[in-house]
């Protein structure tokens, strides 16, 4: 009988697959899969359920059926399809064990043992079709069956702990840890805290409700008082230790250790926790507050914790911080592998205590928490103490005061603690800083001052405090206040501020010339508003700080636009500022003489002439220029002007002649020169000359040499 | 490019199998049992999964780059060997034919100059510190001071872009800009990495945006430049009669067109814009708050020195630096200009070091009274060093320095450094004679200090991985506390 069609191209299929799955299982670590692999590996786990239930379901078959001729013709096309579909499954299996971390042993024996299922149920089809002796045999039939099933159920049970954990098919122990009801108030029992959830994680499945080994029942004081079959547990007969610690210390070997072999163990403390207990009398009634604060058995009770199980440990170790993480708030591993997590959160605004109460899942995992500059109430502070993992805690400038903080020294692993900028009170210092877990702690605060300091750092020498060096009040100068309007030019009037950016500065300022002081110069209070040619000296005072330089600034006022402008003499080619427009662009060229706002004249005078339309009265000429001796630039000599109705004829107005620079005057600033214009007389030219200095002076390193001469604006009224 | 081949190498592979998989039932039947199966990370997303590799020692940086370089023999190397020989040519058996730049090569003598300035020692380890920066030697003993850098540069502009960016040639992502990449940010109302910027008196050098570029990381991984106004993010506020509300709803709607262009074009720059007109809303909020200068007592103000007042002055930048940091920002990169002394030297360092030296110092002793300088890593130095003889002119107190890549000298303070002096040069200070620290070693060590293995972070672009050390670098172990 020849096969149907598509059972050869299966059997073909599997002469092409097996090899390739042989390859890529043992060269798997050298190969990298794509993407598209990757998503088949993740049909592993779905599919691999089909050839296990065939795979039984034929071993049951060869195990079955004793009567060699009824076997199934349909055996071989089956096992022809289980054979597929393990070694497609084996396939996808090997591309999803390069996505994750897993146990070496446990991949390898199910990798290896997954693929010898699916080459054994190729040999198996191969028998059937070629080998006569194995069809007619039912007791090696009924052998290979019994490997078959075991070989499914013990390599598929590996891969099941690689997905669910070691403990698959263990108890379920994490349930009970779920039940256990851990009181943590101060006033509860020392019972209610620690011993009866304790004996209910580790000793109920025993001794409680559903059975009741030994007759002895742990499940409530009573019971515990009255002890089992053999009396009581705590009390032992003829100076012998109480029956229930010597059960719980013997090895875990003896046949009489407590809890049995195989069940949850009590830890080191636990030990320690129940043995203090009985020593001390094995009270069940007395309270945790009652209690010795720094007994032994305060302390291991106050700690304990119901142990979770190693399986649900694993799962819960590296949560998903995504859903923790906000705007606000950022959440994650200290790095990758580590199961500790950093906590920081930002702009108090948007800060309340819910956004920390959320954490809670994960709080025992965070080692470092940043709330700096957080609005904490008493209520985080408990949250914060319950973090029980933390090494870290930056609480500067949140406000809180040094008692709201006792409840933290409960944080034994807390190593430094960062509390800057808040509220102290020797008073409440010791309440915090005796017996204090941390040695490390940053208390920089303006509020402290250093006698305080050192009788801190005194009391408590074990502890590094960090408190700057920035307690000492040096006097410094204070910066000078800013004249806030960008402006120099007075169409009609200005508006002006002064201010500094240090709150609660006294501005004082002048607008006569001289420098402003503390008492008499008037302060500024609100805008000022000036309509003519001012000079604004301003000076920051503040108690503490040296007074500030003079901040100055001229304001020029300008009514009357020129119509036309032209210059006689034209300025140097390397400064030609923008020509005549310079003059009355209303920009001012500061001290930087080469920004191209500037006119340049080299050993020569500046003469123009302006025009109006109609005959203008000008009261006054005003010219702004710049003095940098180091450049050689330096001021006019004198201004002489003339009026003139056609513009040939001019009659001279006025001349006016400026005093020389002299060596210990400022040598860069920059200077307006006026020039008043007499007389009742309009016209419609006016020509101005500007002397130059021909000469430096001898003081001057450039001397006898030619001086230049920088103007930048003109303003008339 | 063209873009209609843009848009077609936007469409990958994994994009087109993500957006087919709907109309495929298998595929489609997979997607629902495994809902995230098709949002495959991306390059990003894996690091920020894998990163830190291990445990950070620095979460945050603080770059106070010297910009024009500083001169070491003035301020940190002392050499009174330079100041016995002073005027005496240096010795060709000490150059042994080292290249010179352009404005020193046509000297016929290279006479030494020793520096005029008084020497001491400070600190436990007792490293020599110039009279011009006694605020910078009062913080001695928390300083990582390292005599030994050397680059290959010769000219600022490459110097410069090869300490910011791992290669001389530009286009490269700055250092801030991977680690922004790497680490992102840790307050996701500010950016990850930002820069500021401030001009000394001395002779300047340029700086250029390119020095804080994403490179070929994505865009939102760009240093922030924030202008020396006292609006330092400019067009941050609304305008007035804008409600925050109406702002909320402009942005959504926004949003909802540029997720409509992204589905079309698929260009991932849409998203980076998404994302970056969320951050600035947030910004709105965050940045006021941090700039204000309302809630720092004056004895801080007294420790950065009155000028920090004054905004776009480097002791301004320094303090909000300091605030910036403090609020998360992973990576806050400072330039001070005027430090390219060829002539003068003495005088201009004077100014620079006056701008600078107090400043420098506050931040530090500021951040370690906040108890915050153990995990912030601040750098101090400049793209090279300057030379030994003298450029231009020499007298007995003036002269000039010129490039000088050989030795030069930069301090750490802070997440994770050891304090001490390390490495040292000849007592000529012009070849190094013990631990020499290559800019590559340099971004090696700083990256393993904020958890990061600077072989294996890398970038896929052009068809090859990039590092940010390329295919060098050395962790230097004696900088590691």
């Amino acid at each position: 009988m020849s096969a149907p069609k598509w059972l050869a191209l299966g059997r073909n299929a599997l002469w092409i697959l097996n090899p390739f799955l042989g390859i890529i299982a043992y060269y798997h670590q050298e190969i990298n899969f794509g993407i598209y692999f990757q998503w088949l590996g993740k049909m592993h786990p779905m599919l691999l359920h089909f050839p296990i239930v065939l795979g039984l379901g034929i071993a049951g078959y060869y195990v079955y059926t004793r009567d060699n001729n009824k076997i199934s013709p349909f055996l071989s096309p089956l096992l022809t399809i289980h054979s597929l579909m393990a070694t497609i499954v084996a396939i996808f299996g090997i591309f999803l064990s390069k996505q994750g971390i897993y146990n070496h042993d446990l991949i390898f024996w199910h990798q290896w043992g997954g693929i010898s299922i699916a080459w054994m149920s190729w040999g198996l089809m191969t028998l059937h079709e070629y080998n006569n002796s194995f069809n007619t045999n039912f007791l090696l039939r009924a052998l290979v069956g019994f490997v078959f099933a075991g070989m499914l159920i013990f390599f598929t049970h590996k891969g099941a702990q690689l997905t669910h954990g070691s403990q698959v098919l263990s108890w379920p122990e994490e349930e009970i840890a779920k039940k256990i009801t851990v009181n943590m108030d101060s006033t509860a029992t020392l019972y209610e805290r620690a011993i009866g959830p304790l004996l209910q994680q580790k000793c109920l499945s025993c001794h409680g409700p559903e059975k009741e080994k030994g007759n002895l029942l742990l499940n409530s004081p009573d019971h515990i008082q009255k002890g089992g079959k053999h009396g009581s547990i705590l009390i032992g007969n003829n100076n012998k230790k109480a029956p229930l610690l010597e059960r719980l210390f013997l090895p875990l070997s003896e046949e009489k250790h407590m809890p049995p072999e195989g069940k949850l163990q009590l830890t080191k403390e636990e030990l320690s926790l129940l043995s203090y207990w009985v020593r001390s009398g094995s009270h069940l009634e007395v309270k945790m507050n009652e209690l010795n604060q720094s007994d032994s058995l305060f302390l291991l009770a106050q700690h304990w914790m119901p142990s979770v199980p190693y399986s649900n440990r694993q799962k819960n170790i590296f949560p998903d911080l995504k859903a923790y993480n906000s705007n606000y708030c950022t959440v994650s591993y200290i790095f990758t592998g580590s199961s500790d997590i950093e906590v920081s959160f930002y702009q108090r605004n948007f800060y309340a205590h819910e956004n920390l109460k959320r954490l809670s899942p994960i709080q025992s995992q965070i080692v470092n928490l940043n709330m700096q500059n957080m609005p904490l109430q008493e209520e985080d502070i408990a949250f914060i103490a319950r973090c029980s993992q933390l090494q870290k805690l930056n609480l500067n400038f949140t406000q809180l005061s040094a008692d709201q903080l006792v409840p933290l020294k409960k944080l034994t692993k807390l190593k430094s603690i960062s509390i800057c900028g808040l509220a102290y009170d020797e008073k409440n210092w010791p309440a915090f800083f005796e017996n204090a877990p941390f040695d490390e702690v940053h208390l920089w605060a303006s509020s402290l001052n250093p006698p305080q300091i050192d009788k801190i750092r005194s009391a408590y020498p074990r502890i590094n405090f960090t408190v700057g060096d920035n307690l000492k009040n040096d006097l410094i100068k204070i910066t000078s206040p800013i004249i806030d309007q960008d402006s120099s030019i007075i169409a009609s009037h200005l508006d002006i501020n002064i201010k500094h950016f240090l709150d609660g500065t006294d501005i004082r300022y002048t607008t006569d010339g001289t420098d402003p002081d503390s008492l008499s110069s008037p302060e500024f209070k609100q805008t000022l508003r000036i309509t003519d040619h001012t000079t604004l000296k301003t000076k920051a005072f503040k108690s503490g700080w040296i007074s500030s330089d003079v901040a100055q600034k001229t304001f020029y006022r300008s009514e009357i636009h020129p119509d036309t402008i032209y210059f006689i003499t034209q300025p140097d080619k390397q400064y030609p500022g923008r020509g005549t427009q310079t003059l009355i662009d209303y920009q001012l060229g500061d001290q930087n003489f080469s920004n191209g706002k500037w006119l340049g004249y080299l050993d020569e005078n500046m003469i123009l002439v302006i025009g109006f339309h109609q005959s203008k009265k000008l009261k006054e000429a005003r010219f702004n220029t710049l003095i940098d001796n180091a450049s050689y630039i330096f001021p006019l000599t004198a201004i002489k002007v003339g009026g003139s109705l056609d513009g040939t004829q001019f009659k001279t107005l006025n001349e006016i002649k400026f005093p020389p620079l002299q060596k210990d005057d400022k040598n860069i600033e920059n200077k307006s020169f006026n020039c008043p214009i007499p007389g009742e007389d309009s016209y419609k030219f006016y020509r101005f000359t500007l002397s130059n200095l021909k000469k430096l002076p001898d003081w001057h390193p450039g001397k006898n040499t030619p001086a230049w001469m920088f103007i930048d604006e003109l303003f008339l009224n | 490019m063209n873009e209609l081949l843009e848009h077609g190498l936007n469409q990958n592979r994994r994009k087109f199998l993500s957006k087919m998989s709907l109309g495929l039932g298998g595929l489609g039947l997979g997607s629902l049992m495994v809902p995230d199966m098709f949002d495959g990370p991306n390059e990003a997303e894996i690091f920020s999964k894998i990163l830190p590799q291990f445990s950070p020692r620095a979460k945050r940086v603080i770059y106070l780059f010297q910009n024009g370089a500083p001169s070491q023999l003035d301020l940190f190397d002392y050499k009174p060997m330079l100041q016995k020989m002073h005027g005496e040519d240096l010795p060709a058996s000490i150059r042994n034919g080292q290249r010179l730049t352009g404005m020193t090569s046509n000297q016929t003598t290279f006479p030494l100059a020793g520096s005029r300035f008084n020497f001491s020692q400070h600190g436990s380890h007792g490293g020599w510190f110039s009279e011009t920066i006694p605020h910078i030697a009062g913080i001695a003993d928390d300083l990582c001071i390292v005599k030994s850098m050397y680059t290959e540069a010769i000219n600022h502009d490459p110097a410069l872009t090869f300490f910011q960016t791992g290669a001389q040639v530009g286009n490269r992502p700055s250092l801030g800009s991977w680690v922004s990449y790497g680490l992102g940010s840790d307050n996701k109302n500010l950016p990850a990495f930002c820069v500021l910027l401030s001009k000394g008196k001395g002779n300047g050098q340029g700086v250029y945006s390119k020095l804080w570029n994403n490179g070929f990381l994505d865009s939102i991984h760009q240093g922030v430049q924030f202008s020396s106004g006292e609006e330092p993010i400019k067009y941050l506020s609304d305008p007035p009669f804008i409600a925050r509300s109406d702002k909320r709803a402009m942005l959504d709607e926004i949003a909802a067109l540029n997720q409509q262009s992204y589905e079309k074009i698929g260009d991932p720059e849409i998203v980076a814009k998404i994302q970056q007109y969320e951050l600035s809303y947030r910004m709105q909020m965050a940045v006021p708050e941090i700039t204000s200068l309302k809630n720092e007592p004056e004895s801080v103000v007294k420790m950065y020195g009155p000028e920090c007042l004054v905004p776009g002055t480097y002791a301004a930048n320094c303090l909000l630096a300091r605030k910036l940091s403090e609020n998360g920002v992973r990576f806050v990169q400072l330039y001070h200009q005027g430090w390219d002394g060829h002539g003068n030297l003495p005088n201009e360092l004077i100014g620079q070091c006056k701008d600078v030296d107090q400043p420098s110092a506050a931040l530090i002793k500021d951040l370690k009274q906040r108890g915050l300088l153990d995990e912030t890593l601040v750098i101090w130095g400049g793209e090279f060093g300057r030379t030994n003889y003298c450029q231009g002119p020499l007298t007995k107190d003036n002269y000039g320095r010129d490039h000088h890549p050989r030795c030069f000298t930069i301090w750490m303070a802070g997440g994770g450094v050891k304090p001490g002096v390390h490495g040292e040069t000849d007592e000529f200070g012009y070849n190094i004679n013990s631990l020499p620290v290559h800019v590559h070693d340099f971004h090696a060590t700083i990256m393993h200090l904020m958890g990061i293995d600077h072989e294996t972070f890398t970038y896929k672009h052009l068809g090859r991985r990039y590092r940010l050390t390329d295919v060098s670098g050395n962790i230097i172990n004696n900088l590691i506390a």
